[in-house]
């Protein structure tokens, strides 16, 4: 089920939050996860069964770890838990991807195993390894109540498209958490500003990433307006959806880390990381880079390091050769900004954003691209070296049709409508504000509503996450 | 006080938002859609199997979508905000020029026109080669060709043309593109207008050889006319006027449909108040349909493999000939019409819009 679908708007929400504060407060734990189970099952009844059973044995093995941390029995559990996990990933996620790679190499037809990615499971395996790791370290206490694991990890707000929430930020929330008007109102809020982005801004995107990809008459000119659609679209849907889940999150009395922070205003690469899927780069630090040793090893060692997280930052995104390619390129820039050229390309004023820029939009082109062949050719394109006119009637058209959305994703990818938000709350009075709020936050939903009713381009992006 | 005007925002956006949830969850669900002339999705049924397969939650969402209270209005703002609003310059692919309703039909599609040759010459292999027929194909515009405002992109006319032309060098092609404007179709509908494509029969007759009549007789049906793209739209515009043409030849043809084994009458005056009024020209999508003109002064016959616009002009072109049939391969499958028609010394006019050799798949 999407947040962003009539079914969860108006069945599947007003539904799960009546129960959940009609429940007395022991029992909404177990109403969280009643509901998140429905929510997983709505669009994959039968995986529900693999989650159901691996946040089981995530549970169990945190009891054994817990129990018998710092004795054999305890460290074997925990690699064997680790190895579940990874397995259940692998094998749902990457098998025939590693097929397919493996026949294209050799030249062998080795049989697809045609398997359906679960949704999510990039997601509740990265919690449910993180919670192993932070019993298994002692960070944190093995959870005995199986339904506040349930809790932590299913829970539909964050369950297919995150922010990762690790246990330690919530697990005080889960055993007791409280709900006051301002934290609802600014819930509903987030939510609202979240579902905007996602079905008025980002949908309408991927729309025109769609037609410049299908398109008979491209140009130089279209395939630049592309990349800029689907650096602008990917931003607005994951941040978007990040959105909302903290909004829900809110309402129901939790506490979700931010996931992103206007990262296209970023000055260098090592920054823009630091403000884009914020949850998943934290996750990779602290489980991976820092465990072999980070930034304190020789250079040598630290290229390997960042080659390896970022390589799996790339897979972990889909099971595909261009997610590879994407992970490796911000590799590649990551380690060229540490050892060469952070410092002096931090001190320009415009040329480190001219710099961010371009190559986010190459690095959001592969990303998005179908096949290899299909990037390079986009990329060739992009540059003048694909036989291309440099602008085409359509492209007019196109870019006349869609320049105000462009725009206003321009505009929203900068934190200048928070701002000026901050600066109406403090000059206009308070209950002018207190009259407007309401009525935007309605008008944004009613407005979203309209762009679903219509059939619009709603695609999930996180699909092959 | 901060507390006071969180409560304010929280109980106004839940009491907005558990209204219309209600409404959603309570609304006896419609049947159609008159504007977009559809039915709506129902219910669906639950059960173990439909959950598991997944069926119940994809028909679900599609009945929460099609049954969401003030649907209509919800499309139009969606419209309205799209185009005026945000600056886009089309909704759902149509736009509005001079208060017409156009579909934006592009690009050209290649392959869709050679399919369509193809099957056409299909058609002529089977039936036509070797007999004394006289084969003709003209081409009906769609309204996107008449606009001059260099803002929406045009579909390469003239290409599609010359691949009809190469694919069906068996037959004479007719131009009628310059026999139309686009004053010449309805403002909310993808049809041309029968009071004004006299001037068109007219052309096809004299390239066929036929005598059409010229005066007509201009009736008027009461109800106002909003054609399908009307719905598509969901912008308010101009409804039409619908008319038909009637004179003592065509009150005296009569009209035999094959598909339902039943006599018709030239226009279906129910039809005409009905979902679609345009259904009113013989019927609608019917598969295959005679005219026979008791009047006739010719033994001339005529075959017309036409789509809907053939609806409209097919009682213009019968008033030239002493029978007239129509047969749609959108509804038939060309295999079997040598059970119904003998083709030996007829003319045979493959009239087809661009619309639909842009989006030949229905053709069989």
């Amino acid at each position: 089920m999407l947040f962003s679908s009539i079914t969860f708007l108006y069945y599947f929400l007003p539904a799960m939050l009546l129960v959940y504060f009609i429940a007395p407060k022991d029992f909404r734990n177990a109403v969280l996860v009643l509901f998140s189970l429905l929510f997983y099952a709505w669009g994959e009844p039968k995986y529900v069964f693999l989650m159901t059973g691996t946040i089981f044995a995530g549970y169990f093995a945190g009891l054994i770890i817990g129990r018998y941390r710092g004795s054999k029995f305890g460290k074997i559990t925990y690699l064997l838990a680790l190895f579940v996990c990874l397995f259940l990933l692998a094998y749902f996620k990457y098998a025939d991807f590693f097929i397919k790679s493996f026949s294209d190499a050799t030249g062998l037809s080795v049989k697809l195993l045609n398997i359906a990615l679960p949704i999510g499971i990039s997601f509740y395996t990265f919690q449910l390894i993180s919670y192993i790791i932070d019993v298994y370290r002692g960070d944190v206490e093995a959870q005995k109540d199986p339904v506040k694991l349930f809790a932590y990890i299913s829970m539909f707000p964050q369950l297919i498209a995150g922010p990762i929430v690790r246990y330690r930020d919530i697990e005080k929330t889960l055993s007791e958490r409280g709900v006051s008007f301002d934290s609802v109102r600014e819930g509903i809020i987030r939510f609202a500003m979240g579902l905007g982005k996602k079905v008025i801004i980002a949908n309408q995107l991927a729309g025109l990433c769609d037609i410049v990809k299908t398109t008979d008459n491209n140009s130089v000119l279209f395939m630049w307006t592309y990349a800029v659609a689907a650096a602008l679209h990917i931003y607005f849907d994951f941040s978007g959806y990040s959105d909302m889940a903290i909004g829900l999150g809110k309402i129901l009395g939790f506490t979700f880390p931010e996931n992103f922070d206007y990262p296209y205003i970023s000055g260098t690469i090592t920054e823009f990381w630091r403000r884009w899927h914020m949850t998943l780069g934290s996750w990779f630090r602290d489980y991976v880079y820092i465990p072999m040793g980070g930034s304190r090893v020789g250079k040598v060692r630290l290229i390997f390091n960042l080659f390896v997280v970022w390589m799996l930052t790339g897979l972990w995104h889909g099971a595909a050769w261009n997610f590879v390619l994407w992970g490796l390129l911000f590799a590649v820039l990551l380690i060229l900004e540490k050892l060469f050229f952070y410092k002096s390309i931090d001190k320009t004023r415009v040329f480190k954003h001219i710099y961010v820029i371009f190559i986010v939009l190459i690095s959001f082109v592969i990303f998005s691209g179908d096949s290899l062949s299909q990037i390079g050719t986009q990329l060739l394109d992009m540059f003048g070296f694909g036989g291309l006119p440099l602008v085409s009637e359509v492209t007019i058209y196109y870019l006349r049709s869609y320049m105000v959305i462009i725009l206003l994703g321009i505009l929203g990818a900068t934190p200048l409508v928070k701002r000026l938000y901050k600066w109406v709350k403090g000059k206009a009075p308070i209950a002018l504000v207190g009259v407007l709020e309401p009525i935007v936050v309605i008008g944004i939903l009613l407005l979203s509503t309209a762009y679903l009713v219509d059939g619009s381009f709603n695609p999930f992006l996180y699909f092959r996450f | 006080m901060r507390e006071n005007w969180s409560k304010i925002t929280v109980i106004s956006v839940a009491i907005v938002f558990y209204g219309f949830a209600l409404l959603c969850w309570f609304k006896p669900a419609d049947d159609i859609s008159e504007v977009e002339r559809r039915e709506l999705a129902k219910m669906p049924e639950l059960s173990m199997d439909s959950f598991a397969e997944g069926s119940f939650m994809d028909e679900f969402e599609e009945y929460a979508v099609d049954q969401i209270p003030f649907r209509q209005g919800f499309r139009t703002v969606k419209a309205a905000i799209g185009i005026y609003a945000l600056g886009q310059l089309d909704n759902n692919d149509l736009y509005v020029d001079e208060g017409y309703i156009i579909d934006m039909e592009y690009p050209l599609d290649v392959d869709s026109v050679e399919r369509a040759a193809d099957r056409f010459t299909d058609v002529y292999n089977k039936y036509l080669l070797d007999t004394d027929v006289n084969v003709y194909m003209s081409i009906i515009p769609d309204k996107n060709y008449f606009n001059d405002n260099d803002v929406y992109p045009i579909m390469e006319y003239d290409k599609m043309v010359e691949i009809m032309c190469e694919n069906m060098e068996y037959s004479t092609y007719i131009d009628i593109f310059g026999e139309l404007k686009l004053e010449d179709y309805y403002k909310t509908d993808t049809h041309w207008r029968q009071e004004k494509i006299i001037s068109v029969a007219e052309k096809l007759g004299t390239s066929m050889g036929a005598n059409i009549d010229t005066e007509y007789e201009q009736m008027k049906v009461d109800k106002t006319f909003y054609g399908v793209y009307y719905g598509q739209m969901s912008l308010p515009n101009q409804g039409d006027e619908l008319y038909y043409l009637t004179n003592h030849t065509i009150d005296d043809c009569t009209v035999y449909d094959y598909e339902n084994s039943r006599d018709i009458s030239m226009y279906d005056m129910d039809a005409a108040t009905g979902r679609d009024p345009y259904e009113m020209y013989l019927y609608g999508p019917l598969s295959l349909v005679t005219i026979t003109n008791p009047n006739a002064d010719t033994g001339k016959e005529l075959i017309i493999f036409r789509d809907s616009f053939g609806s409209s002009i097919a009682p213009l072109l019968a008033t030239g000939y002493s029978n007239v049939t129509m047969v749609d391969i959108r509804y038939i499958s060309p295999e079997i019409l040598g059970n119904f028609i003998e083709f030996d010394n007829q003319d045979v006019l493959f009239l087809y819009s661009t619309s639909v050799l842009n989006n030949s798949e229905t053709i069989k």
